[in-house]
């Protein structure tokens, strides 16, 4: 029964990192490189989360406003930085999203100060089912989450936008002969990539304490369910981080806490060596 | 004034050794390494616990350089079967492991409490200036032959071809050469380098924490080797020595502004670290000291 209790528990911060990856995935996919700005994103949607919290008492009000924020910042870090490096090699694009993440933190550090804060939600008496204590806090979160995952799936697979940016990824070139105009797609997706993350940031940000420092300890974890899921499968990071969030709690009692963010790094690893296509991506060069 | 004037070039030195290290691997064989800071943290580790059980700096230097590129190796055979990309993810997750490890293992390292107490280079001089001064000269010694073995590797037929690694692998592999043996040697090297001057900060600085190995200290050289241009000695020395300036310049500046608290000023520093990585990406890729006739 502890262990299933685990298990629920890791499914909550299974979500965190399904979209963590998933907004890494996405971009890893179409724009081919790994976004280090992702964690540092999701920073900016917790404390975007923190302001309107507040005000609203409302957990939906303020993801939506942190969801919107977030996408703007990852739209602007696109037409200012990304766009600009189109067709340089992997390292620069690389280094700036360092960059932008290391700018991100610096704002977010200058607005917000470096004091840990939370938000302030009222205890609730734990749902018991069979045994399992489930939070009704956890459960909002993991309503929050399954919306924002049902929005991005329906982009992905519902829209002609999503229908575009599905073909970019596949062929590049194919898409852009048959007249796919890939300025649109490429803002498109980094909307979508940056709401996903901002998604992420606010769920992050009521389960832990909000800092500058949040994201990118999330940057790890994110890696490796984007890698495990197979790279540019938004379904395969949704699958991966669920899995690693309960393998890591589930692991806890055996290897203690602080190993658990260790755990990731080598799942990851073996996945790259034994089996660099993941759980549900496509044969594409790793090597 | 002198002395600490000393105590920065210390630190440039440690510094410039990691630079040296970063730029030979990314310069030549084309290794993307986000995990630099933890060579550099085996080797801190390495040589503090086995000065402070007895052995003699002499061998624990040895031991961290030994240590630190041994370590290497088997990332270097990860290195050959991972495009540039993944490796960068992979060594950035080395350095975090490396350093979860130094806080749990609570019976070797002391965990997040550090080592206090590591003993001082050249402790039969009279404390204070002539054991900076020495410990300063010794830097300076190994930053010289570091600076003359990546000339000579650069220079040499097997920089050669590390270049042509860098720019056309499949061509190379073509011709019978053996990229990869090249590829492990250099980041074992690099990475040996990078151990040196882990010994040599923790014997400096005298008490190590694992607060002082986090990943920025891996951006703080690529930021160095970047701005000055990589793949050359002068790139690396430039670059470090900017990195110095602005790192402690930002701190007297804290002093000229008031009301500027330390946790702001180290924001600011992240952000301008993170506003020159983008510049200089953007703008100008070389670096400072790099090729103006390319781009």
């Amino acid at each position: 029964m502890y262990f299933a209790q685990l298990a629920v528990n890791g499914l909550v911060q299974g979500l965190v990192i399904s979209l963590a990856a998933m907004s890494i995935t996405l971009v890893f996919g179409i724009v081919r490189f790994p976004n280090a700005a992702t964690g540092d994103v999701m920073t900016v949607g917790a404390f975007s989360g923190l302001v309107v919290y507040p005000m609203t008492g409302s957990l939906l009000a303020s993801g939506i406003f942190a969801v919107i924020v977030t996408a703007a910042v990852a739209l602007i870090s696109h037409l200012l930085v990304f766009r600009r490096l189109a067709g340089r090699s992997v390292v620069a694009l690389l280094v700036a999203s360092i960059g932008v993440g290391f700018v991100l933190r610096s704002i977010m550090g200058l607005v917000f100060g470096h004091q840990p804060m939370v938000f302030s939600m009222p205890l609730s008496r734990p749902y018991r089912i069979g045994g399992l204590a489930i939070n009704p806090l956890d459960l909002q979160l993991a309503l929050l989450a399954a919306v924002m995952l049902a929005l991005a799936f329906a982009v992905l697979h519902l829209t002609p936008i999503g229908r575009q940016m599905r073909a970019v990824a596949d062929n590049p070139s194919l898409a852009r002969v048959s007249g796919i105009r890939s300025g649109r797609v490429l803002a498109a997706l980094w909307v979508l990539a940056g709401a996903i993350a901002g998604a992420g940031g606010v769920m992050l940000g009521v389960k832990t304490v909000v800092n500058p420092e949040m994201g990118w300890d999330m940057l790890m974890p994110a890696f490796a369910a984007a890698i495990f899921g197979g790279i540019g499968s938004p379904a395969g990071a949704l699958l991966a981080g669920l899995i690693l969030g309960v393998v890591q709690e589930m692991s806890t009692p055996f290897v203690g806490f602080t190993y658990k963010i260790a755990l990731s790094f080598a799942i990851m690893l073996v996945v790259l060596l034994r089996r660099p296509t993941g759980l549900l991506g496509r044969i594409e060069g790793v090597r | 004034m002198l002395s600490y004037l000393l105590a920065i070039a210390i630190i440039t030195l440690i510094y410039l050794l990691l630079s040296f290290g970063l730029s030979l691997q990314y310069g030549s064989v084309g290794l993307i390494n986000f995990g630099h800071v933890g060579f550099f943290a085996i080797g801190a580790y390495t040589s503090a616990l086995l000065a402070l059980s007895g052995v003699p700096l002499f061998a624990s230097f040895c031991a961290a350089a030994l240590a630190a590129g041994l370590t290497a190796w088997p990332i270097g055979l990860i290195s050959l079967r991972l495009r540039d990309d993944y490796f960068a993810i992979v060594t950035l997750g080395f350095s975090e492991t490396v350093r979860i490890i130094i806080v749990s293992e609570k019976w070797l390292t002391n965990g997040v409490q550090g080592v206090p107490g590591i003993p001082r280079l050249f402790s039969s001089l009279p404390v204070g200036f002539e054991a900076q001064l020495a410990t300063a000269g010794l830097l300076l010694a190994v930053c010289t032959l570091a600076a003359l073995a990546m000339w000579r590797i650069i220079k040499s037929p097997f920089g050669r071809i590390i270049q042509a690694i860098r720019d056309n692998e499949d061509a190379l592999k073509a011709l019978g050469k053996d990229p990869a043996r090249f590829k492990i040697q250099v980041l074992m090297l690099s990475s040996a380098l990078a151990g040196l001057a882990g010994a040599f900060y923790a014997h400096y600085i005298t008490f190590i924490i694992p607060e002082q190995f986090v990943p920025l200290v891996t951006f703080y050289v690529w930021m160095a080797i970047i701005i000055g241009g990589v793949g050359r000695i002068s790139g690396a020395i430039v670059g470090t020595v900017l990195l110095m300036v602005f790192l402690e310049g930002s701190r007297f500046l804290r002093d000229f502004i008031p009301g500027v608290t330390e946790v702001e000023m180290a924001s600011l520093r992240i952000g301008v670290i993170g506003l020159l990585l983008i510049l200089f990406t953007l703008y100008r890729p070389q670096g400072i000291m790099g090729d103006y006739t390319k781009r």
